[in-house]
Order: C-alpha cells, then structure tokens, then sequence
C-alpha cells in the first residue's frame, strides 16, 4: 500500500497519512461522494430551519428553544429563509446532481480514467466546504458582519462552482472512450455537460456581482447602495438605477440557477424511465435538443423576474415570450418521457417511483409556472405563497426526488449494497403525499390574497380557512420530515447492513459504469473500454437478453434462438 | 452502423462477458495503489493533453463573461447617472498599453524561436516578455498612487469605484499570466506530462486573452468620459 510519492514517512504515520489521502484523495469517485456527504448534511440542516420557520408560523408564541438561543430577536427570525434556501440551493440542489452524481459517474459513464483535472477537482470540493461552513457561521454570528461573510461565501462557492464546471465540460470534451461519440453519450452526460456550459457562464456573473457586493461592504463602494452622492439627485434615479442594477445582475444568476439545478435532474430522470421501461428513449435526439434548449433558456429569461420585481424593463413582452417558450423543452421532454412509458413492461421500484414522481410535481410546478410567466399576472399578484409553492414545487421537491431516483439507482455501484425496497416505497408514498399537502395549499393562498386585492372580492367566507390552511401546511411538512427519517434510517441501515449486490449489473442497464465492480476498484480498467453502440439499446429484436451493453462488440452479443 | 447485431455464428452470453473490466481484471505493474495524479498513465499514457487546450479555451469564455458583468453594470449605472464624475486617467496608462502590446509581440517572437528549436533564443525572447509583464503590473500600481495622491479613493465616486475594480480585476488575471509564463520558464519538461511547445501555446492564448480584455477595458474607461 505504498505509494511513491509519500512512501517516505509512511512508517511512522500510517493512519494519519492514509487518513489525509482519503481525505485530499484526487480520485473522482472520492470527491463525488464528499459532496453527496456535503449535500446529505446540508439536506437535514436545512429541513430542519424550514421546520423551525413553519412552526413559528402556525403557532408563533411557541417556544423554540433554538431561536431563543440565538437571541429570539425578530431579525434573527428574518434570516432563517436566507439560511435556509442558501443551504437548500447551493449545497444541496446545486452540488448533488450535478457534482456528486457527476463526478462519481461521468467519468465511469464515458469511459475515462479520472477527470481532466483531478487536483482541481479536488479544490472544488474543498472550496464548497469552506463555502458551507461560511454560510452557517454566517448565521451564527452578528448580522452585519455576517451578511458579508455571507456574500463572501457565495463568492467562493462560486469559484468553486466555476472550477468544477470547468473540469466537466473539459472531461466529456476530451476524455471520451473510443468509439463514444456524442450521438451515444447517455443522457445524464448531456444533461451534466450542457449544464457545466451553463455553469460556466453564470457563475461568472454571479461571481462579479458579488464582489461588488464585497466591494460596497468593505471599502464603502457605492455599486448597489442608495449611494449618498446619487441621493441627492431626484429620489426616482437613486431608487430607480440602483437596485436594479443588483436585481438585474442576481436575476440573471438567479433565474439560470434554476436551471443548473433542473438539468442534471432532466438527463437522470430520462435515464432512469428508459433503463426501468425497458425501451429506447423515445425521441432521443429531440430530448438531447431539448437540453440544449433548457440551458439556452435558461440562460436568457432572466428578465422575467423583473416582472416580479415591479420593474419594468427594456421589453416585458420579449421576456415574457421567452419564459413561455421554456414551455416547448419541457413539452418536449414529457411527451418524450410518456412516450418512453407507453405499453412498457416496467419495472416498478423505488428509483423509477421517485422519478415518476418528479414527472408529476415537474408537470404540477409548470403548469402552476405558466401563470407566472405571465408579465400582467405576476406584477400585480406577486403574492409569497404562490411564488414559494412553485419555485418549490419545481425546483426542491422536484428535483430531490430525482436526487433520491439516483442514489436509489446507482446505491448498488457507489456502495455494493442495496437499499431496502419496502422502506423505500413507504418512503416515497409518504413523501409524495406530503410535498402535494404541503405546496398546492400554498398556490390555493397565494390565489386568495391575490383576489383579496380586487375590489368588490367577498371573501369573508374564505378568510377563516386561511389559518386552518397554514395550520394543515405545517402538519403536511411534519409528516414529511418524518418520512425523511425513514429515509435517513434506510440509506444508514443499507450502507451497513443492506442486502449485498454480487452482480456488477443488478439493473441490467446499458451504461458503462455498470460493466465495472460495486463499487468500483480504483484502478477499474486498466484497458480502455471500447463503445460500440448507443445507451439505450433496449429490447433489440434478434438478441437474447433484453439489453445490450454498450461496450460489447457486435460479435459478442447473444443472439436469441 | 456500427451499431448492428451481431453475425449469428458466434454466440456468446452476456453473462461471459459483462463486467469486462471489473473487479476480477489483474492489477498490472506494481503500482496499482496510486490514487493520484500520477496513477492515470496506466492506459496508454496520460489523458489526451488536448484537454489543457480546451481548459483554457472554456476557461476564458467564463472570465469574458465575468467581465462583460461588469462591464454592463458600468454602462448601466453610467447612463443612468446624472452625476457622473469621470476619473482622469493617469498618463502612465498608454504607456502600459503600449507595455502589454509589446509583451504579445515578444511572446510571438519567443514561440517562433522555440519553433525552431532555437531554446536560448525563445528562453531571452520569454524572459523579456515576463520582464515586460511584471512592469505592466507595475505601472498599474504607479497609476493606482497617482490617483490616490490625488485624493481619487475607490469610495470617492461610481467612476473610481469601477476604474479600481477593472484595473484590480484585471490585474489579479494577469499576475496569473505571468505565473503561468514563470512556470514554462523555470519548469523541467523532461518529466512532464506535456511539451514545451504545448504549454508556451497555451500561456501564449492567456496572454493575448489578457492584452485583448485589457484595451476592451482601456477603452471603455476612456470611451465614458
């Protein structure tokens, strides 16, 4: 076990030193589970806060021992959203699909030894943790101090962000195995490498912003302050200018954000249907297009939420268009997915239940997102409730259901274990019942204050149902939280105790990383594997099996009798 | 289509060949315990170098994009203000310029010479370019002093704000450059996974990227007068 670059003192510290190489290891599969640990720490923290700010809302003379400790003070109160969708996006939504899952299964899924850069890999990683513990010291201590410490750790979470998206794209350039051309490349590929182009982009961005935003806080730059020499000039100019100026830069991040975190979910989600249907996906070239469109998109909406905002910009109708024409992708992507499903013969188990779920709540959360990509609906009825049911609808739940597919999925391959289906289905059921509990009572709110606004509205028959929806919200959320300990108690138990997978392929599914050992060795080929056909070739007539692998040469695949 | 079905003769299961590559492979060679870097040459040697080429090429489309924020940030506050109080421009900035220019120049000349494979020549022609690159940074810092002895602070107005983060940011890439043309200088390229001729390459597109980003920046400090 002597490596020759620290064989040195290996002697007299070996468990130190093999300590600190697991720790700083540059192996892609090591940092994609640190942040798959990173994501799963943060996913509990940050349940935890959305907890405590449900409780105070249905009944807010409740003593929260937690909030009594940090001072009780209704500031500290007001912090608790910050904290709790800083965690929620970035180190959850952000980080698991896409560098978690990715790291770990890009590499193994195209064929490549490692990613193109290890050691800055590695500085990703490690700068995503400093970023995280930034963050939660940043709600720990004073509030002006930690507003910027806050924006600080924004700051490094996206350089972290931008090396990371680097490496991906640079990876699935260059790294392919023979014979892995771009027509072949499973879907969740596309879906990791478009959204590292998308990454690229709008990290940077965000990057800039909030070194300004760094720049205002410690040198007394005036970039987005209602700066004093601007206060003299008519009030209009300074209120008008200023904020836009943030709102502009953070949307433009902001909006796209949603997009990094949906789009590794869209290529696991296509992926998962067609391995558990049994079929090719249906329309595969469209779906990989539709990709391209979501992060195109993606990228150029940001305007839409000034609407939101109260602003008006250059063009509300163009933005507006835009938002809708997200609708096409997405339209493109269902159709593909109800089109895979049709007459299949599918396996129904927990990694395709969370994946059809997600199918639900993405179609749910669009349709409520229509409404919102309206310029004349959202500037006048801009109502919380609304907002926050869809974008979690769309964007939290969503998406971590198509987190819980993958690790249900690939949980075989990462651990050679295998996670306990019953547990899992109850999981589910519970979760599923509790999210649709949870958010389409808050769309039902933020509809009622919206028509509270119109005169002439009678609604005293409705306002007494208000406080028993609020009180139904939190009571939903519990029981959501609960079926997360019985994840929780799932994912330990069949780490340690769950059934062992023998063979390589439990799901016989075509991709690369299943031709290799659960979980796989460090040196797992050391030829270079050879592809010869796409990633969905599923129930070919003429061949035995109902699958073809997508390293097997032609001459080697079985043929039926 | 190499993507056919197999010619019927031959039947093998599926079974016999799945897992190709797993756990039952013989580790090969002695040093199959490496995790790190230097572990990946068990291929057939180290993953294409083709992939810095692309690093740097992505790479600078995200510091572009990181720029043109501000950029836009600056045009929108500039046209929105009524109040805008232009910075002077040091002087010392055109003859920096004119530095920069100088250094893409010899940087052109030094690759040329390595094409030859004239080393003493490229390792002077590169020297000169590091040399011209430091005094760039220098110069930037002089015209910095000269702004601040004329009470012109990075909080006096919007105009010195965005001329300190331009010239700050833009400088910070650039001591990155010339790390990057220190490191081809005193680097060993006998043991390194990649040719000289490769890393001048690459250091040479950072290094135009820079001088390019920075008469961008040049003039639009002084196009917003």
């Amino acid at each position: 076990m002597v490596t020759y670059d620290s064989g040195a003192n290996h002697e007299e510290t070996p468990g130190n030193g093999f300590f600190l190489r697991r720790l700083f290891s540059t192996n892609h599969k090591a940092v994609g589970l640190q942040y798959l640990w990173l994501a799963l720490f943060s996913v509990f923290l940050g349940m935890a806060m959305s907890l405590i700010m449900r409780i105070h809302l249905a009944w807010p003379g409740a003593h929260i021992p937690f909030l009594l400790v940090l001072g009780g003070m209704p500031g500290r109160f007001a912090t608790l959203p910050l904290f709790h969708g800083s965690l929620m996006v970035l180190f959850v939504l952000t980080a698991a699909p896409q560098a978690g899952f990715g790291n770990y299964f890009l590499p193994l899924q195209i064929g490549a030894q490692e990613m193109a850069f290890p050691k800055l890999n590695v500085f990703s990683f490690w700068a995503t943790a400093v970023s995280l513990l930034g963050v939660t010291a940043a709600f720990l201590i004073q509030l002006q101090t930690g507003i910027m410490l806050w924006v600080a750790s924004v700051s490094v979470f996206c350089a972290a962000a931008l090396c990371s998206a680097l490496n991906f794209a640079v990876t699935t350039i260059d790294l392919r195995a023979k014979g892995m051309t771009l027509p072949r490349l499973p879907l969740t590929v596309w879906a990791w490498f478009i959204n590292a182009i998308l990454g690229m982009l709008i990290f940077s961005i965000l990057l800039a912003a909030c070194l300004c935003l760094l720049s205002d806080g410690l040198f007394g730059t005036h970039f987005f302050s209602a700066a004093d020499f601007l206060g003299s000039q008519t009030a209009s100019v300074a209120a008008d200018v200023l904020p836009a100026v943030w709102q502009r830069l953070f949307w433009f991040f902001a909006q796209a954000e949603v997009y990094i975190a949906m789009l590794p979910c869209l290529g696991i989600v296509s992926h998962l249907i067609a391995t558990f249907s049994r079929k090719p996906v249906w329309k595969e070239r469209a779906v990989v297009l539709a990709l391209c469109g979501v992060g195109l998109v993606g990228f150029c909406v940001w305007g839409e939420h000034m609407f939101s905002s109260g602003l008006n910009p250059f063009s509300p109708l163009v933005f507006s268009v835009l938002a809708s024409s997200l609708g096409l992708p997405a339209t493109v992507l269902v159709i593909s997915w109800f089109g895979t499903l049709w007459n299949a013969r599918i396996r129904l188990n927990t990694s395709l239940l969370f994946a059809l779920g997600f199918v639900s709540l993405f179609l749910s959360g669009g349709l409520s997102g229509l409404f919102l990509a309206r310029h004349d609906f959202t500037s006048t009825a801009l109502t919380q409730d609304f907002v926050a049911g869809h974008f979690h609808l769309v964007m939290g739940v969503a998406a971590t259901f198509a987190i819980l597919a993958a690790l249900f999925f690939w949980f075989p391959k990462l651990f050679g274990r295998q996670m306990n289906e019953p547990l899992g289905n109850l999981h589910f059921w519970l979760t599923f019942a509790g999210v649709y509990c949870v958010f389409m009572p808050m769309h039902w709110l933020g509809l009622v204050s919206h028509a509270a606004k119109n005169p002439g509205a009678h609604l005293a028959s409705v306002a007494e149902w208000i406080g028993a929806a609020r009180s139904f919200i939190t009571a939903g959320i519990l029981i959501t939280v609960f079926a997360q300990g019985i994840f929780l108690f799932n994912f330990l138990w069949s780490l340690f105790r769950g059934e062992r997978v023998e063979d390589c392929n439990p799901w016989r599914a075509t991709t690369l990383e299943w031709s290799v050992a659960s979980p796989p060795a460090d040196d797992f080929d050391a030829r270079e594997p050879i592809v010869y056909r796409g990633a969905y070739e599923f129930n070919v007539p003429g061949v035995a099996e109902d699958f073809i692998p997508q390293h097997i040469a032609p001459d080697r695949v079985a043929k039926a009798n | 289509m190499p993507g056919t079905i197999a010619p019927p003769e031959i039947e093998l299961t599926i079974e016999d060949s799945r897992g190709g590559g797993g756990g039952g492979r013989p580790p090969d060679g002695g040093n199959d315990d490496n995790d790190g870097d230097r572990g990946k040459n068990r291929r057939d040697g180290p993953p294409s170098p083709r992939r810095f080429s692309t690093g740097i090429a992505i790479g600078m489309v995200s510091i572009l994009m990181f720029f043109m924020a501000l950029a836009s940030a600056f045009l929108v506050l500039h046209h929105g203000s009524k109040v805008w109080v232009a910075v002077r421009l040091p002087r010392i900035l055109w003859a920096n310029t004119g530095i920069l220019l100088g250094s893409s120049f010899t940087l052109e000349r030094a690759r040329l010479r390595l094409s030859r494979a004239d080393v003493a020549g490229f390792r002077k022609l590169w020297l000169l370019t590091t040399a011209m690159g430091l005094l760039f940074v220098a110069g930037q810092l002089i015209a910095w002093f000269q702004l601040v002895r004329q009470g012109v602070f990075i909080a006096s107005n919007q105009a010195s704000s965005f001329f300190y983060i331009f010239t700050g940011a833009h400088g910070v890439h650039l001591v990155g450059g010339v790390a990057a043309l220190l490191f081809v200088l005193l680097r060993d390229f006998e043991k390194s996974q990649i040719s000289i001729l490769l890393a001048a390459e690459i250091t040479s597109y950072y290094w135009h990227f820079m001088d390019a980003l920075w008469i961008f920046l040049f003039a639009l400090l002084y196009l917003s007068k």
